[in-house]
């Protein structure tokens, strides 16, 4: 243990830590240029290798083991000894006990073949479904296998959702009695928890890709497992054609491609790998479809957990609904209903748990509660009822659910290229998703599932599989990373699912209009310093180019305040109260300067000492989300100093601060712009892509302008733009003259107002040259 | 009906005997002794001529390109109709002509350029047989030091519609930035190819579809909007029917609107013009109906 602080790479990491808190004290004055050896993304170059196998001061029972050629029977004998073969510490009472439940999973039985496998080829396809143990037992096997101590090169593995990498690594490191961060660590988006003694570390596939970009072989890792690949995020899918590339050049690089459902078949054809499938424990589900569709499914929803709850033996409920706030009404009215079904007719007790992505994880956690007892001995039986989002459709295993209620929709990010506009919208799911769905009902015994739709509509309806991310998505962002992976063809590069050339063109054109990428293509230097933020392009774009406005304090707080979800909370019971308070934080001039005056009152109650979670109660705030964000300003910031973007503001009683700021705001979104159809009207319609929208209900504008910046696009029934600004129509031709190059807009409205605009600039200049 | 027939027969034969007249005369007397077309005609007494001696009319013809055109224009007829069977057929023809022919055929091809050209037709009955078949349409060729009979066969409608279906071009801004760049690296626009190692994605992005704010799986949306809003709509117009003095306002521009675009259709008498005055024209349209369902039950 001692060996490894020689290890130069924990001491580059260790100088640059130090040098980090000294650029933040003297806040700003940290130029100096970065070299390779401090920037730790390259921390493992400066590795020599040799030092790697030294012997760490304590004998282990994995020191007769022989990398890559290790044994299931080895592995276990040296699980089960009595110290801790990672760190030389007796085990815990507690390890032996989780041990004895990890033997049971059903992924432990096939150990060997997997190792076997795993050696015989350098990719490998694994199937296994939620509950096999899959996603904390095979990086351990690897572990064991790999032996990452000798050779330096770590064991990733990816996961698609934040929370799942957090918890995941939390429960791993249980398992194998060591502190989370030290031999097993996660990395997510603007929070890193590993150290120089990491051996596996789990990280969110977007990390994994961040990495890759200052690595382009991935050589600090010697296995990458990518998990819940079923899912096919957009930072999978580029993952797997990326791997399917290195592996190539790579030869010691193992990949294990995991996948929760049975239809592996297309992994397999991808990469051409073996594949090992490992059954889950199942029961028979039963499957009852409406007669009839619904008219209103979350009504439909709501009866039928009511229905089970006084008819059903006693199994806990799994409710599918779309969205946060569709779940937050379905908890309320079922639990209502309960209440009353209490009362009247001695129905048992039941637990409500919305389940959600955006719900803090302590609340999370609550859905493993157990299911309440009966009010009396032999009364009716208690249970729990757990209303979420597609969330629990593969990557969260909740025993003790015999029931499911599947409306048959999901949110769905789709992406239209011809409009430009992303947007979530509530869409029927695939039939492999409702089979996943059904299948959750049969994890502890033979469960029903309750579809709210007919049978000819699930055949009828329902597509074979969901699209994956790749092809709903905008790629802007996807296509800066690729090309800072050094990919250079995007036409033939080897997708799974390749996008519609559409998309691709489209993404390549706002990458050119933000001047990221040159006419041929070519990223430029504002496109490399634009991909070492973590941020989508006119994001980055915004915050490299605020100091020409002298504005770049203002503008990182609100990048990072756009970074993290809504700051502001709008409880159904005080909505009134909670717009009042809102409205203390609002600024005439639009909502991206209202979010920074709600961050500058957060940060003076700070810095008056106050309590802060209370503070933000009282003004109906999200501290988790706003103390989120000042950790994400931290780490911008720190981007920031190592490329040389000062850190300057407009003193704040100068008049100009606001309007620097607002210009600012138009340096990266001056594609994101909407002029109002006519006077009196509260329509605008976009620039360029003539899109009608209306400003969402949520602003704090009174005033209708004529022009307005907005921060994005939402689609429900009508369409909104949400966080809006209002702007003068002059910045955008002095600012982002080639996007508002008349010639390129098509007749109407909007041409003829630019152009009275650029006739009335063009006279007050020749006034002033006339004086 | 049946005479109707039988005359229209008559006058197609007695058309066709003109033709040929025709083609007589302006074969045989040269240009300048031409009398002008039509001059005469009353005095020419039109022959009739039974069903039988038509086909003694044909073979008596004095040239005797005629009947081998004729049958060649047959062959071209039934390969455009079947392709397949034609194919089998004109190649099993021009395999057995051949050997009697061939050495005439070949003269006679390379002395006349092409058959479109009648006049320079001697009486020799064997240029009929083409010597080389079109592979895209299985049409005679001309001969290929002849351009411009190419360019015409090229051109002809048989030889279009045998051509692979070729789709038209991607309607894709060609200026566009993003366009550029991926035709630079290979992908073409035009060949409905997606992007991918093979080309093998999807060709144009996918389609969101707003629906119904918490509408049921499979259940018709348009019907029950419509529904819904009837509803709404008439709880709101309730409201305002109460309002007798608002009914009587109604009333009135309701009235007002229709006289409006009453003076707009018919205020300057254009239409009445258009259709001739005292003209009933919803008699003629029924009784045709009529007609026609008596011809439909028969």
């Amino acid at each position: 243990m001692a060996d490894l602080s020689k290890n130069l790479k924990r001491s580059s990491t260790d100088r640059e830590g130090s040098q980090d808190t000294k650029r933040l004290k003297t806040d700003g004055n940290g130029v100096d240029a970065m070299s390779a050896k401090a920037n730790p993304y390259l921390a493992h170059l400066n590795e020599d290798g040799s030092d790697g196998a030294a012997d760490r001061g304590f004998k282990s029972p994995l020191d007769k083991l022989e990398r890559r050629n290790t044994t299931a029977d080895q592995a276990l004998k040296a699980e089960d000894s009595d110290i801790n073969p990672w760190t030389g510490q007796p085990h815990s009472q507690q390890y032996f006990r989780i041990l004895k439940t990890r033997r049971d999973l059903p992924v432990s039985k096939q150990r060997q073949e997997f190792l076997d496998l795993y050696h015989a080829s350098q990719i490998l396809v694994f199937v296994g479904e939620t509950g096999s143990g899959k996603t904390t037992q095979i990086p351990q096997y690897v572990l064991y296998d790999e032996l990452p101590h000798l050779t330096g090169k770590l064991i990733a593995c990816t996961q698609p959702r934040r929370v799942a990498a957090m918890s995941v690594a939390q429960r791993v490191a249980d398992e194998l009695d060591v502190k989370l961060g030290e031999e097993v660590g996660y990395s997510i988006r603007f929070e890193n928890r590993t150290s120089p003694k990491t051996l596996l570390k789990y990280m969110t596939d977007g990390q994994l890709l961040r990495e890759a970009m200052h690595d382009h072989d991935m050589s600090r890792y010697g296995c990458i497992i990518l998990d819940e690949a079923h899912e096919r995020t957009l930072a999978t899918d580029i993952l797997m054609a990326l791997l399917k590339q290195i592996t190539d050049r790579r030869k010691d690089l193992k990949i294990i491609v995991m996948s929760a459902t049975l239809d592996a078949e297309k992994f397999k054809t991808y990469f051409n790998a073996p594949q090992l499938t490992v059954p889950g424990r199942t029961h028979p589900v039963e499957i009852f479809y409406t007669p009839e569709p619904e008219r209103d499914y979350v009504e439909a929803a709501v009866r039928t957990v009511l229905q089970i709850h006084a008819s059903e033996p006693k199994g806990d409920i799994l409710l599918f609904l779309t969205g946060e706030e569709e779940i937050e009404d379905a908890c309320r009215r079922i639990s209502l209903e309960v209440d009353e079904m209490i009362r009247e007719s001695d129905a048992g007790p039941m637990a409500v748990y919305p389940l959600y992505g955006t719900l803090p994880p302590h609340q999370q956690q609550r859905i493993f509660d157990k299911a309440p007892e009966p009010f009396r001995k032999g009364g009716r039986p208690g249970r729990k009822c757990i209303v979420a989002t597609n969330i629990a459709e593969t990557s969260l295993t909740i025993d003790g659910i015999v029931y499911v209620v599947d409306p048959g929709f999901s949110k769905q990010k789709i992406y239209n290229p011809r409009t430009r506009v992303e947007s979530l919208l509530v869409s029927p799911i695939s039939k492999a998703s409702a089979q996943q769905r059904a299948g959750r009902a049969g994890r502890t015994r033979p469960g029903k599932c309750f579809r709210l739709y007919t049978e000819s509509a699930f055949k009828k309806e329902l597509i074979e599989q969901t699209y994956p991310e790749i092809l709903r998505s905008n790629l802007a962002n996807t296509v800066l990373e690729l090309k800072k992976l050094g990919v250079e063809d995007l036409v033939h590069f080897d997708l799974m699912d390749p996008p519609a050339p559409e998309t691709m063109m489209r993404a390549l054109e706002e990458l050119n209009y933000l001047a990221c990428l040159d006419d041929d293509g070519e990223l430029t230097t504002l496109g490399h310093l634009a991909s070492e933020f973590p941020l989508d392009p006119a994001l980055a774009v915004m915050l490299i180019s605020s100091p020409e406005f002298y504005c770049s304090n203002e503008i990182l707080s609100v990048t990072s305040l756009l970074s993290v979800p809504q700051i502001w909370v709008r409880p159904n019971n005080a909505r009134k109260r909670a717009d009042e308070m809102k409205q203390q934080f609002a600024h005439p001039d639009g909502d991206h300067l209202t979010l920074l005056n709600a961050y500058h009152a957060y940060k003076d109650a700070e810095q008056r000492g106050e309590d802060l979670k209370k503070w933000c109660h009282e003004h109906f705030l999200s501290y988790r989300h706003l103390s989120s964000a000042d950790n994400v300003r931290a780490q911008l910031k720190r981007i920031m100093e190592t490329h040389g973007i000062e850190l300057v503001s407009t003193p704040y009683q100068n008049k100009e601060y606001y309007v620097n700021i607002r210009r600012a705001l138009l340096a990266g979104f001056f594609m994101q712009v909407a002029m109002r159809e006519s006077a009196n009207s509260k329509v605008y319609k976009t620039v360029k892509d003539d899109q009608l929208v209306m400003i969402h209900p949520s602003t704090v504008l009174t005033a209708a302008y004529d022009w307005v910046v907005y921060n994005e696009f939402v689609l429900t029934t009508k369409q909104y733009v949400r966080t809006v600004t209002n702007i003068r129509p002059e910045w955008l031709l002095e600012i982002a003259p080639h996007y508002y190059d008349l010639d390129t807009f098509e007749k109407g409205e909007i041409k003829s107002a630019l152009t009275r605009i650029t006739e009335k600039v063009r006279r007050r200049q020749a006034m002033k040259g006339g004086k | 009906m049946l005479q109707r027939s039988t005359s229209s027969s008559h006058h197609q034969m007695t058309s066709r005997r003109d033709a040929n007249n025709e083609d007589d005369d302006y074969d045989d007397i040269p240009l300048q002794h031409q009398r002008p077309f039509g001059t005469g005609l009353h005095k020419k007494p039109i022959a009739f001529v039974s069903a039988s001696s038509l086909s003694t009319v044909t073979q008596t013809q004095p040239t005797a390109t005629k009947p081998t055109t004729g049958a060649s224009i047959a062959d071209l007829y039934l390969s455009m109709v079947l392709p397949d069977d034609t194919a089998t057929t004109t190649t099993s023809r021009s395999k057995s002509a051949p050997p009697s022919t061939t050495p005439t055929t070949d003269t006679t091809t390379t002395t006349t350029p092409s058959e479109s050209t009648p006049s320079t037709i001697t009486s020799q009955p064997t240029i009929s047989e083409p010597s080389q078949l079109c592979p895209i349409c299985n049409l005679p060729l001309p001969p290929s030091d002849d351009p411009a009979g190419l360019a015409a066969h090229n051109a002809s409608l048989a030889h279009q519609l045998c051509l692979p279906y070729s789709p038209p071009p991607s309607a894709l801004d060609r200026t566009r930035m993003g366009l550029t760049y991926l035709s630079a690296h290979g992908w073409d626009p035009d060949a409905r190819r997606g992007l991918g190692a093979e080309e093998q994605g999807i060709q144009f992005p996918l389609k969101p579809r707003a629906r119904e704010e918490r509408l049921g799986l499979g259940a018709p949306a348009p019907a029950r909007k419509s529904k819904e809003q009837g509803k709404n709509g008439e709880e709101a117009k309730q409201g305002k029917l109460l309002d007798a003095k608002k009914v009587r306002k109604m009333a009135v521009e309701d009235r007002k609107r229709r006289e409006e675009i009453r003076e707009e259709l018919f205020g300057d008498g254009r239409l009445e013009k258009y259709l001739g005055v005292g003209r009933v024209v919803q008699s003629a349209p029924g009784s045709r109906a009529g007609e026609r369902r008596r011809w439909l039950g028969t």
